[in-house]
Protein backbone atom coordinates (compact mmCIF):
# COMPACT_ATOMS: atom_id res chain seq x y z
CA UNK A 1 0.00 0.00 0.00
CA UNK A 2 0.88 3.26 -0.70
CA UNK A 3 0.65 5.69 2.30
CA UNK A 4 1.81 8.92 3.65
CA UNK A 5 2.71 7.02 6.67
CA UNK A 6 5.81 5.91 5.91
CA UNK A 7 9.41 5.35 7.19
CA UNK A 8 9.82 8.60 7.00
CA UNK A 9 6.98 9.42 9.70
CA UNK A 10 8.66 11.42 12.61
CA UNK A 11 7.18 13.04 15.93
CA UNK A 12 5.44 16.34 15.35
CA UNK A 13 4.17 14.96 11.73
CA UNK A 14 0.42 16.28 11.61
CA UNK A 15 -2.61 15.02 9.64
CA UNK A 16 -4.21 16.47 6.93
CA UNK A 17 -7.11 18.22 9.05
CA UNK A 18 -10.82 16.62 7.42
CA UNK A 19 -13.13 19.30 7.94
CA UNK A 20 -17.12 18.50 7.41
CA UNK A 21 -20.23 20.05 8.29
CA UNK A 22 -22.38 17.09 9.91
CA UNK A 23 -26.29 18.25 9.08
CA UNK A 24 -29.50 16.89 10.03
CA UNK A 25 -29.73 14.82 7.07
CA UNK A 26 -26.19 13.33 7.68
CA UNK A 27 -27.35 12.58 11.61
CA UNK A 28 -30.60 10.52 10.35
CA UNK A 29 -28.69 8.80 8.23
CA UNK A 30 -25.82 7.52 10.69
CA UNK A 31 -29.56 6.69 12.47
CA UNK A 32 -30.36 4.42 9.89
CA UNK A 33 -26.67 2.70 9.22
CA UNK A 34 -25.68 2.50 13.30
CA UNK A 35 -29.73 1.78 14.40
CA UNK A 36 -29.27 4.24 16.96
CA UNK A 37 -32.51 5.97 17.15
CA UNK A 38 -31.77 8.20 20.68
CA UNK A 39 -34.49 11.11 19.77
CA UNK A 40 -31.64 13.54 21.46
CA UNK A 41 -29.93 13.14 17.55
CA UNK A 42 -33.18 12.89 15.76
CA UNK A 43 -35.76 14.55 17.47
CA UNK A 44 -35.53 18.40 17.61
CA UNK A 45 -38.27 18.99 20.73
CA UNK A 46 -37.21 15.93 22.18
CA UNK A 47 -33.66 17.40 22.90
CA UNK A 48 -34.45 20.69 23.59
CA UNK A 49 -36.92 18.87 26.13
CA UNK A 50 -34.09 17.34 27.95
CA UNK A 51 -31.69 20.80 28.22
CA UNK A 52 -29.91 20.47 24.81
CA UNK A 53 -29.61 23.13 22.39
CA UNK A 54 -31.25 21.02 19.82
CA UNK A 55 -30.03 17.95 18.27
CA UNK A 56 -26.56 16.55 18.22
CA UNK A 57 -24.49 14.21 16.41
CA UNK A 58 -23.75 10.79 17.67
CA UNK A 59 -20.28 10.68 19.43
CA UNK A 60 -19.56 7.47 17.41
CA UNK A 61 -19.96 9.63 14.17
CA UNK A 62 -17.80 12.24 14.92
CA UNK A 63 -15.37 9.44 16.00
CA UNK A 64 -15.97 8.02 12.45
CA UNK A 65 -15.11 11.04 11.25
CA UNK A 66 -11.57 11.03 13.56
CA UNK A 67 -11.01 7.44 12.12
CA UNK A 68 -10.98 8.58 8.22
CA UNK A 69 -8.83 11.50 9.14
CA UNK A 70 -6.12 8.95 10.47
CA UNK A 71 -7.28 6.12 7.62
CA UNK A 72 -6.68 9.05 5.13
CA UNK A 73 -3.09 10.05 6.68
CA UNK A 74 -2.12 6.16 6.92
CA UNK A 75 -3.62 5.61 3.48
CA UNK A 76 -6.14 2.83 4.07
CA UNK A 77 -8.42 2.03 7.42
CA UNK A 78 -6.30 -0.83 7.69
CA UNK A 79 -3.23 0.03 8.81
CA UNK A 80 -5.56 1.92 12.11
CA UNK A 81 -5.12 -0.50 15.11
CA UNK A 82 -6.58 1.77 17.71
CA UNK A 83 -8.52 4.61 17.77
CA UNK A 84 -9.79 6.64 21.14
CA UNK A 85 -11.41 9.88 22.74
CA UNK A 86 -13.69 11.51 25.26
CA UNK A 87 -16.46 13.05 24.31
CA UNK A 88 -16.37 16.24 25.69
CA UNK A 89 -18.92 18.68 24.25
CA UNK A 90 -21.83 17.55 21.89
CA UNK A 91 -21.64 18.76 17.92
CA UNK A 92 -24.62 20.21 17.34
CA UNK A 93 -26.61 19.41 13.83
CA UNK A 94 -25.24 22.03 11.33
CA UNK A 95 -21.90 22.68 12.89
CA UNK A 96 -18.32 22.03 11.36
CA UNK A 97 -16.11 19.26 12.86
CA UNK A 98 -12.60 19.60 12.20
CA UNK A 99 -10.02 16.73 13.07
CA UNK A 100 -6.44 17.31 13.67
CA UNK A 101 -3.59 15.25 15.08
CA UNK A 102 0.09 14.93 15.23
CA UNK A 103 2.68 12.08 15.58
CA UNK A 104 3.18 11.86 19.45
CA UNK A 105 5.32 8.77 19.32
CA UNK A 106 7.10 6.15 16.67
CA UNK A 107 8.04 2.76 16.87
CA UNK A 108 10.45 2.05 14.25
CA UNK A 109 10.68 -1.42 15.83
CA UNK A 110 7.04 -1.97 15.86
CA UNK A 111 6.25 -0.21 12.70
CA UNK A 112 3.72 1.65 14.74
CA UNK A 113 3.17 5.18 15.07
CA UNK A 114 1.23 6.44 17.92
CA UNK A 115 -1.19 10.19 17.22
CA UNK A 116 -2.56 12.80 19.39
CA UNK A 117 -6.15 13.37 17.54
CA UNK A 118 -9.02 15.80 18.34
CA UNK A 119 -11.85 17.90 16.75
CA UNK A 120 -12.57 21.04 17.49
CA UNK A 121 -16.39 22.60 16.36
CA UNK A 122 -16.65 25.79 14.18
CA UNK A 123 -18.31 27.09 17.06
CA UNK A 124 -14.49 26.91 18.62
CA UNK A 125 -15.54 24.18 21.00
CA UNK A 126 -12.95 20.90 21.63
CA UNK A 127 -15.56 18.46 20.96
CA UNK A 128 -13.38 15.02 20.66
CA UNK A 129 -10.54 15.28 23.21
CA UNK A 130 -8.23 12.82 24.61
CA UNK A 131 -7.73 11.64 21.81
CA UNK A 132 -5.36 8.48 20.59
CA UNK A 133 -4.29 6.65 17.64
CA UNK A 134 -1.96 3.86 16.65
CA UNK A 135 -1.13 3.53 13.18
CA UNK A 136 0.32 0.63 11.71
CA UNK A 137 3.77 2.13 9.57
CA UNK A 138 4.17 0.62 5.82
CA UNK A 139 7.61 -0.01 4.36
CA UNK B 1 -22.31 3.73 7.33
CA UNK B 2 -19.65 4.39 4.93
CA UNK B 3 -21.83 6.84 3.25
CA UNK B 4 -23.01 8.18 6.52
CA UNK B 5 -19.67 8.72 7.83
CA UNK B 6 -19.13 10.68 4.68
CA UNK B 7 -21.94 12.73 4.57
CA UNK B 8 -22.09 15.04 1.84
CA UNK B 9 -18.34 13.63 0.32
CA UNK B 10 -17.11 10.59 -1.10
CA UNK B 11 -16.70 7.51 0.86
CA UNK B 12 -13.15 7.22 1.81
CA UNK B 13 -13.38 3.68 1.38
CA UNK B 14 -16.25 2.50 -0.28
CA UNK B 15 -15.79 -0.89 -0.65
CA UNK B 16 -14.10 -1.74 3.06
CA UNK B 17 -16.32 -1.84 6.34
CA UNK B 18 -15.26 1.42 8.19
CA UNK B 19 -13.67 1.20 11.42
CA UNK B 20 -16.17 2.48 13.51
CA UNK B 21 -18.73 -0.12 12.16
CA UNK B 22 -17.59 -1.55 15.23
CA UNK B 23 -20.91 0.32 16.84
CA UNK B 24 -23.24 -2.01 14.72
CA UNK B 25 -21.22 -5.46 15.23
CA UNK B 26 -19.54 -5.31 18.56
CA UNK B 27 -21.60 -2.20 20.80
CA UNK B 28 -24.77 -2.17 19.42
CA UNK B 29 -25.46 -5.86 21.05
CA UNK B 30 -24.46 -4.74 24.35
CA UNK B 31 -26.12 -1.61 24.50
CA UNK B 32 -29.24 -3.15 23.41
CA UNK B 33 -29.11 -5.57 26.32
CA UNK B 34 -28.20 -2.62 28.94
CA UNK B 35 -29.84 -0.02 27.94
CA UNK B 36 -33.36 -1.22 26.94
CA UNK B 37 -33.63 -3.78 30.15
CA UNK B 38 -36.84 -3.09 32.20
CA UNK B 39 -35.34 -4.33 34.88
CA UNK B 40 -32.11 -2.28 34.46
CA UNK B 41 -34.02 0.79 34.14
CA UNK B 42 -31.93 3.23 32.55
CA UNK B 43 -33.97 6.17 30.85
CA UNK B 44 -32.09 6.33 27.25
CA UNK B 45 -33.34 10.13 26.94
CA UNK B 46 -30.55 10.65 29.49
CA UNK B 47 -28.13 8.50 28.08
CA UNK B 48 -24.81 10.06 26.96
CA UNK B 49 -21.61 8.72 25.58
CA UNK B 50 -18.86 9.81 27.51
CA UNK B 51 -15.80 7.85 26.15
CA UNK B 52 -14.85 5.08 23.42
CA UNK B 53 -11.75 3.50 22.49
CA UNK B 54 -11.59 1.19 20.16
CA UNK B 55 -8.41 -1.43 19.00
CA UNK B 56 -8.47 -3.59 15.84
CA UNK B 57 -6.26 -6.33 16.09
CA UNK B 58 -7.74 -7.75 12.82
CA UNK B 59 -9.42 -6.49 10.32
CA UNK B 60 -13.66 -7.32 9.52
CA UNK B 61 -14.26 -7.87 6.20
CA UNK B 62 -17.71 -7.39 3.98
CA UNK B 63 -19.50 -11.12 4.64
CA UNK B 64 -17.77 -11.95 7.83
CA UNK B 65 -19.76 -13.37 10.92
CA UNK B 66 -18.54 -12.11 14.54
CA UNK B 67 -19.79 -13.14 17.93
CA UNK B 68 -19.99 -9.81 20.62
CA UNK B 69 -19.80 -10.15 23.91
CA UNK B 70 -19.39 -7.39 26.78
CA UNK B 71 -19.00 -6.93 30.41
CA UNK B 72 -19.72 -4.51 32.49
CA UNK B 73 -16.05 -3.60 34.24
CA UNK B 74 -17.89 -0.81 36.88
CA UNK B 75 -20.64 1.55 37.92
CA UNK B 76 -19.64 4.51 39.90
CA UNK B 77 -22.22 7.00 41.04
CA UNK B 78 -21.23 10.62 40.83
CA UNK B 79 -22.95 14.09 41.23
CA UNK B 80 -25.97 12.71 40.51
CA UNK B 81 -24.94 11.14 37.52
CA UNK B 82 -24.37 7.33 36.68
CA UNK B 83 -21.37 6.39 34.98
CA UNK B 84 -21.30 2.70 33.54
CA UNK B 85 -17.71 1.10 31.88
CA UNK B 86 -18.12 -1.43 29.53
CA UNK B 87 -15.32 -3.90 27.86
CA UNK B 88 -16.91 -5.25 24.57
CA UNK B 89 -15.10 -7.60 21.97
CA UNK B 90 -15.99 -8.83 18.80
CA UNK B 91 -14.52 -12.47 17.41
CA UNK B 92 -14.64 -14.05 14.37
CA UNK B 93 -15.78 -17.59 14.63
CA UNK B 94 -14.76 -18.75 11.61
CA UNK B 95 -10.34 -18.39 12.49
CA UNK B 96 -10.60 -17.02 15.84
CA UNK B 97 -9.60 -13.64 15.42
CA UNK B 98 -10.49 -10.89 17.66
CA UNK B 99 -11.82 -8.46 15.12
CA UNK B 100 -11.87 -5.95 17.72
CA UNK B 101 -11.79 -5.11 21.52
CA UNK B 102 -13.82 -2.03 22.80
CA UNK B 103 -14.37 0.15 26.28
CA UNK B 104 -17.35 2.31 26.00
CA UNK B 105 -18.16 4.79 28.93
CA UNK B 106 -21.57 5.91 29.42
CA UNK B 107 -23.18 8.38 31.30
CA UNK B 108 -26.81 8.24 32.73
CA UNK B 109 -27.78 11.28 34.07
CA UNK B 110 -30.13 11.15 36.70
CA UNK B 111 -28.45 8.32 38.18
CA UNK B 112 -31.14 5.47 36.50
CA UNK B 113 -29.00 2.91 36.97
Amino acid sequence: MSTAAGSAVKVGDELEPLTRVVSQEQINAYAEASGDFNPIHVDEEFARSVGLPGTIAHGLLELGILAEAVARWAGTSDALLALECRFSKPLRAGDAITCTGRVAAVDDAEGVATLDVEATSDRGERVLTNGRARVRLSR
Amino acid sequence: MARAIAGPDAPFEPEAVPPTYAAVYCLAPAFAQLFTDEEVGINLAGLIHGEQAFEWPARVRPGDTVDASAEIISVEDKRGMTFVTLAVEAVRPADGAVVCKGRSMMIVRGGGA
